[in-house]
């Protein structure tokens, strides 16, 4: 039987009297890429800050690989996480950043030295390393944070919209990675807007709206979840989100213009 | 529950801030305003500067006003400038139909808000002195145009060491020694304004008799000062109030300077409108990229990691460079000033390390804000908090120590009591240290709580004091103890004063233990 990799029970995040995330429950095995999609403000981000610990649930419970995100470090650990929006240290250089991560994980140095060597070489990072992270384009700044999220070779990768910024080079790569990672026995969740790398890469995909998982399963699963053979995973989407409806009206009336 | 951030809090934040602002402005101005007047009732006779006539104590006087209005903008300035004259600012103005020139001008004066409570007080405040005591009419303008020229000398100054220093300093990565030590001469370069302010505000009346001496020793040299900014003014201001027995050439050789220093400022004033848009985008685009040899990095423990991060970045960050630097400052400054080493008693010297540790204490909070930066990342971290705890209460340690270290260097210096010094400053680091733990176990749980919007402790002031004052009640019970058995016991001075502090020591570093 294969791990559970993440275990969220009944998941509540709310913001004063507001509920962004509202009784959510999933899981994702060892070894299973799982995308957590939905439309903007549907809560996916909430739900991936409370899983790497940023936030705190209102109620619910979440495990990564049966350890209980209150035994704070020991979960962190295990965790390697590239925010939606990626703010880090700007005055430090990779270089400088990386060393405070790689400190605070208690990393190896010369296994962390050989492994970031590979990874700087994949992303084309060398060449920035030694400049401000504030002086470097949006793209490297999300090869800076998926560089500090994989060396320390996580069991949970945790990966909000990974690939905006990202030239089609290494693009290619992190997918490749992820792919990589769940096959070595890893976890993946990742949240993403753009459907078709969500069809091509996750094992299976759980649709957020409104807080709520609308609909869950394999892409398969979700075309008979919509009763339709054939469509794509973002024909499906739009239906499971309602957004469909009126939507070609919108379209035309634009193109009216 | 996390907070809802809604209209309101977003008010709240917003007014907090302005609040601290419109305190922080107020300070300022009523500093100004009270050291114009009490410079211009010196110039009336009634306060006598020893060997100076009326006519020189108005030039010292009018030149160190101006002297402190130049570094107390500059260090307004600079604490803001570049997080305010950004590339982000010009970014979001640039795609507007707007010209290069618009774009200048709302930046310049969007920056000059920042200072205007104060460039107006310091404008008006001295020429309202002048005349209240009895000033004559010519002089008035000479004096309103020498302020004038010095706050846009001061503005002159942010924005020059802005874009030729701090530019250089955070825009400067690599990691060799020497980009290491340029990156550190940068910084002084940017930060001596700061220092500057400070050491203006503690020695504005020294300034003056410092320039009372001069002028006894040098008084065949004096004319010379005519042509130096900011005697000047004073000098051409002095002319016009007491206009008799005036020498023609050093009249002439004052006017021909001030016109001199005057087109300079227009000069500046022209330039700084120009450049302000750059500072910034400059400082983070135009930057050469550099050959990177490899891509080692070093491990290290985690608390050695956090203090090392901090150190870091506060060696990149103006405000906080000057905040981490500013117990040190202060106690040379107050060591200098005070100068009673010799003659410091014990009592004096309790006192002295009361204001060297508050100061110090004021950084814990400090180096929680900087935690604050990248919270939405750095907290996803294994950090515990023990660990943070005390890589933050060591850094402060450390400062403490190198501040006690500057005052012993004063104390051998001026032969005073170094046994007393090393005794009771070595054993109130037990004291320092706790009262820091003390600050950061509240800072911590908050930052833990409220992470990540605790970063921005500025718009949220008040309960920083609190938590400030914490501090101060712990750090000061073991002096307290030592001042009351000074009056009852002075054999127990000592003791109680060590047993207090260890006291305090083993109290906290029991409870961080008891903590994960």
């Amino acid at each position: 039987m294969q791990e559970i990799g993440v275990r969220v029970s009944g998941l509540v995040v709310s913001y004063g009297s507001f509920i962004a995330v509202d009784n959510v429950s999933f899981t994702v095995k060892a070894g299973e890429i799982y995308g957590l999609l939905g439309p903007n403000g549907a809560g996916k981000t909430s739900t991936l800050k409370v899983i790497v610990g940023l936030y705190e649930p209102s109620a619910g419970a979440i495990e990564i690989f049966n350890t209980p995100i209150s035994d704070e470090v020991a979960a962190k650990s295990q965790i390697g996480y590239v925010p939606e929006e990626v703010i880090l240290l700007d005055s430090l250089t990779p270089r400088e950043f990386l060393e405070f991560v790689v400190s605070i994980r208690r990393l190896d140095r010369d296994a962390v030295n050989s492994r970031l060597e590979r990874l700087t070489s994949a992303f084309e990072l060398k060449q920035y390393f030694d400049t401000p992270i504030a002086a470097l384009s949006m793209g490297n700044k999300q090869k800076v944070a998926i560089t500090a999220a994989l060396l320390h070779e996580p069991r949970l990768l945790v990966l909000d919209e990974p690939l905006i910024g990202l030239d089609a080079r290494s693009s290619k790569i992190l997918k490749e990675l992820i792919t990589f990672h769940a096959k070595k026995g890893g976890a993946v969740i990742f949240s993403t807007h753009i459907m078709e790398v969500a069809e091509k890469l996750c094992t299976r995909v759980g649709i957020i709206n409104r807080g709520k998982i609308v609909g869950e399963g394999t892409v398969a699963e979700l075309r008979m979840l919509v009763k339709s053979a054939e469509g794509s995973l973002e024909d499906i989407f739009l239906k499971v989100t309602e957004q469909e409806a009126g939507l070609q009206d919108i379209i035309e009336a634009l193109e009216e213009e | 529950m996390l907070p809802q951030k809604g209209q309101d809090n977003i008010r709240k934040l917003v007014d907090s801030a302005k609040l601290n602002t419109v305190i922080s402005k107020l300070l300022m101005t009523v500093f100004i305003a009270v050291f114009a007047f009490a410079g211009f009732f010196s110039t009336t006779g009634a306060i006598n500067v020893p060997g100076l006539s009326k006519e020189l104590t108005m030039v010292g006087t009018i030149a160190t006003f101006m002297a402190l209005v130049l570094f107390l903008m500059s260090f307004m300035g600079i604490q803001v400038s570049t997080s305010f004259v950004s590339s982000k600012v010009v970014a979001v103005l640039s795609p507007l139909p707007l010209s290069r020139r618009d774009v200048s001008n709302i930046v310049f004066l969007c920056f000059l808000r920042i200072f205007d409570i104060p460039l107006l007080t310091a404008a008006v405040a001295p020429l309202i002195a002048y005349y209240f005591f009895g000033g004559s009419l010519l002089g008035g303008p000479v004096l309103f145009v020498g302020v004038i020229v010095t706050e846009i000398f001061s503005v002159t100054l942010c924005i020059g060491l802005a874009k030729f220093f701090y530019s250089k300093v955070t825009s400067g990565g690599g990691r060799s020694r020497w980009q290491t030590l340029m990156r550190f001469i940068f910084m002084i370069f940017w930060v001596i304004p700061s220092f500057g302010a400070y050491f203006a505000v503690n020695f504005a009346t020294y300034l003056i008799q410092l320039y009372a001496a001069f002028a006894q020793t040098f008084s065949s040299y004096l004319y010379l000062l005519v042509l130096l900014y900011p005697f000047s003014y004073g000098f051409l201001a002095s002319y016009a109030s007491f206009p008799i027995g005036v020498e023609l050439s050093t009249l002439g050789l004052s006017i021909v300077s001030c016109l001199v220093y005057s087109l300079l400022a227009a000069y500046s004033f022209r330039w700084v409108k120009n450049t302000i848009r750059e500072v910034g985008a400059a400082g983070a685009g135009a930057r050469l990229r550099e050959v990177v040899k490899d891509t080692v990095v070093s491990s290290q423990a985690p608390w050695l990691g956090i203090i090392r991060k901090d150190i870091r970045l506060a060696s990149r960050s103006p405000s906080y460079a000057s905040l981490l630097l500013l117990p040190v400052i202060q106690t040379a400054v107050l060591a200098v000033s005070f100068s009673f080493i010799s003659v410091m008693g014990l009592n004096a010297l309790l006192g002295f390390l009361i204001l060297i540790s508050s100061v110090v204490l004021l950084l814990p909070p400090n180096l929680i804000s900087l935690e604050g930066l990248a919270a939405s990342y750095t907290r996803s971290l294994p950090v515990r908090k023990k660990t943070m705890i005390l890589s933050k209460t060591l850094l402060t340690s450390i400062m403490y120590i190198a501040s006690l270290m500057v005052l012993l260097v004063v104390a051998l210096f001026f032969r005073g009591d170094v046994a007393s010094v090393l005794t009771f400053g070595i054993t109130n680091l037990f004291s320092v240290a706790a009262a820091a733990t003390s600050e950061l176990i509240l800072l911590t749980n908050k930052l833990w709580r409220e992470s990540p919007a605790v970063g921005n402790m500025y718009a949220k002031l008040s309960s920083y004091i609190v938590i400030a004052a914490l501090g101060l009640v712990v750090v000061s019970a073991p002096i307290i103890g030592a001042f009351t058995a000074l009056f009852f016991a002075p054999h127990l001075v000592f003791p109680v004063f060590l047993v207090l502090a260890l006291a305090e020591f083993a109290l906290t570093m029991v409870f961080i233990g008891s903590k994960k």
